[in-house]
């Protein structure tokens, strides 16, 4: 396994699209007004409203996927072959 | 008995889990979800069925700190096979397991800021993890970024056949009648008979959440993952040749994955589109990409209807071969693997749920108590397609029963029914 060559690839690439996409979010102070924010704020447009969800979901995929993990941000132990 | 040896991977996160769950709710929370899934298999043994309970409870405690635990449950029962090899399925066998799993989290908030400090610890017969993580996350001026990082370290062990300074292909697996013996969490070796193997996860996620107009958001995620010690399966064979030894793995992994996800809301339909992709790679070759485009829908003012289907797929591990070649060829430099998650694969994921909300009216509590009262239920159905590592032509008896996979349009199926009580 070439730990070496994969790290200094990928994460420079992983740095790169980071930097770029950061540089991108910082211009987004004034996106959007506070008075704007409802559907914002509605359950449906959150990320982590779902947490036991996707707890269960990652915990099957985990033994049927080789890069299981937590694409919601949730992870944790579980699953099966 | 068999151990789940992802679960290693995935326990590392016990902490991740409860870090970006409950923890972060601002209200005191009480959530309950019971997950049935239901996997289709080939051989005489049946199927494969996990029972998972899982129950977060949040309370908060002042203004600004919250207190939380949660305890998660795997009941797992079916066929496993023994031996990876061209005829997997003949050597299909049954087992059963229970894995726990307990959470406890203290999370503190301050004006635009979160920080979170949580332990979770795992067991079962042949297993034990304890985890460790710091999470935090801050708005940045306008309320319109969130930048969020974690970082878990898990510290696991895994019970493992004592085969002293066997070589690779000498080993011999573990078996349900070998006694892994423990002392509370961890193991306690008993030489000649069995020991406990380390394995060390680290896993760090930085997160950038963006509102980009009143109706569109989005969120990347960086994620990274460092295992390093044991992390094969000691229940597993893998025919090599003439030989059957217990599978061997690369002690040291690295992973790292970037996703994003959009949300745009639809004002006039009382509907939200959701898309999302992850790409990832990893240091033993396997890469991958998923995609998910899911929609939200309200009906009248209780019911919230979902649908999704998700595509995946894989390359397989630098060292996995398809079972023909392992027999004919040998193993791949040091090391054989009969992981199905390591072998090149396809998945589909189609799915629905109907989520029940109650909230307050006329500034009333929701049955004189509760700020929040949500019932849902949620299926989907897994549709799996193992493919050929290997050249096809060069193997005459195919990839059809390396695996317990049962090759059918409708590979398996999750049922999810879940309650949420905030008050």
């Amino acid at each position: 396994v070439d730990w070496r060559s994969f790290s200094e690839r990928a994460l420079f690439r992983a740095f790169v699209v980071v930097v770029v996409a950061s540089s991108l979010f910082g211009c987004g102070r004034y996106a959007v007004r506070a008075t704007e924010k409802e559907y914002l704020a509605d359950r449906v447009m959150t990320f982590d409203n779902t947490d036991q969800e996707a707890r269960a979901e990652d915990s099957v995929l985990a033994g049927r996927e080789g890069s299981a993990g937590p694409a919601s941000g949730a992870e944790d132990g579980g699953g099966c072959k | 008995m068999q151990v789940t040896l992802h679960r290693l991977a995935g326990a590392c996160a016990l902490g991740l889990a409860l870090a970006t769950g409950g923890v972060a709710h601002a209200d005191d929370r009480f959530d309950f979800t019971t997950s049935w899934f239901q996997e289709l298999r080939k051989g005489s043994e049946g199927d494969l069925t996990v029972l998972q309970p899982q129950l977060d409870v949040g309370v908060d405690v002042g203004d600004d700190v919250t207190v939380e635990a949660g305890y998660t449950a795997d009941v797992i029962s079916g066929a496993t096979a023994a031996v990876y090899s061209v005829d997997a399925v003949s050597t299909a066998t049954p087992f059963e397991e229970t894995h726990h799993q307990g959470r406890l989290g203290l999370g503190f908030r301050g004006r635009r800021s979160r920080l979170t400090l949580s332990a979770g610890a795992g067991t079962e017969r042949d297993y034990g993890s304890l985890s460790l993580t710091a999470k935090g996350d801050i708005d940045l001026p306008g309320r319109n970024t969130r930048l969020g990082l974690t970082y878990t370290h898990a510290f696991d062990e895994v019970c493992d056949k004592d085969n002293a300074e066997a070589t690779p292909l000498e080993r011999r697996p573990l078996t349900g009648f070998d006694t892994c013996k423990k002392n509370l969490l961890f193991g306690d070796d008993q030489p000649g008979v069995t020991v406990w193997r380390d394995l060390s996860v680290d896993t760090t996620q930085l997160t950038v959440t963006q509102n980009l107009t009143p109706t569109i958001n989005m969120q990347v995620a960086l994620y990274g993952q460092v295992l390093k010690g044991f992390q094969s399966n000691p229940y597993r064979r893998v025919r090599v040749r003439t030989y059957e030894p217990q599978e061997n793995l690369p002690d040291v992994r690295g992973r790292l994955a970037l996703s994003a996800r959009l949300n745009k809301f639809l004002p006039s339909l009382r509907g939200a589109v959701h898309l999302s992709g992850r790409g990832y790679s990893d240091t033993w070759g396997v890469s991958s990409g998923t995609i998910e485009l899911a929609y939200s829908q309200y009906v009248g003012n209780h019911l919230l209807l979902g649908a999704r289907a998700r595509g995946y797929q894989q390359s397989a591990a630098k060292f996995f071969k398809d079972a023909f070649f392992y027999e004919h060829e040998g193993e791949a430099g040091a090391y054989f693997a009969g992981d199905r998650e390591l072998s090149r694969l396809r998945h589909l994921i189609l799915g629905g749920k109907i989520s029940f909300i109650e909230t307050p009216r006329y500034g009333r509590p929701v049955w004189g108590v509760f700020d929040e009262v949500s019932a849902d239920l949620k299926a989907d159905v897994l549709l799996m397609e193992e493919l050929a590592t290997d050249p096809s032509d060069l193997n005459p008896v195919g990839i059809d029963n390396q695996f317990l996979t049962a090759g059918k349009t409708l590979d398996g199926f999750l049922i999810q029914l879940g309650l949420t009580l905030a008050y």
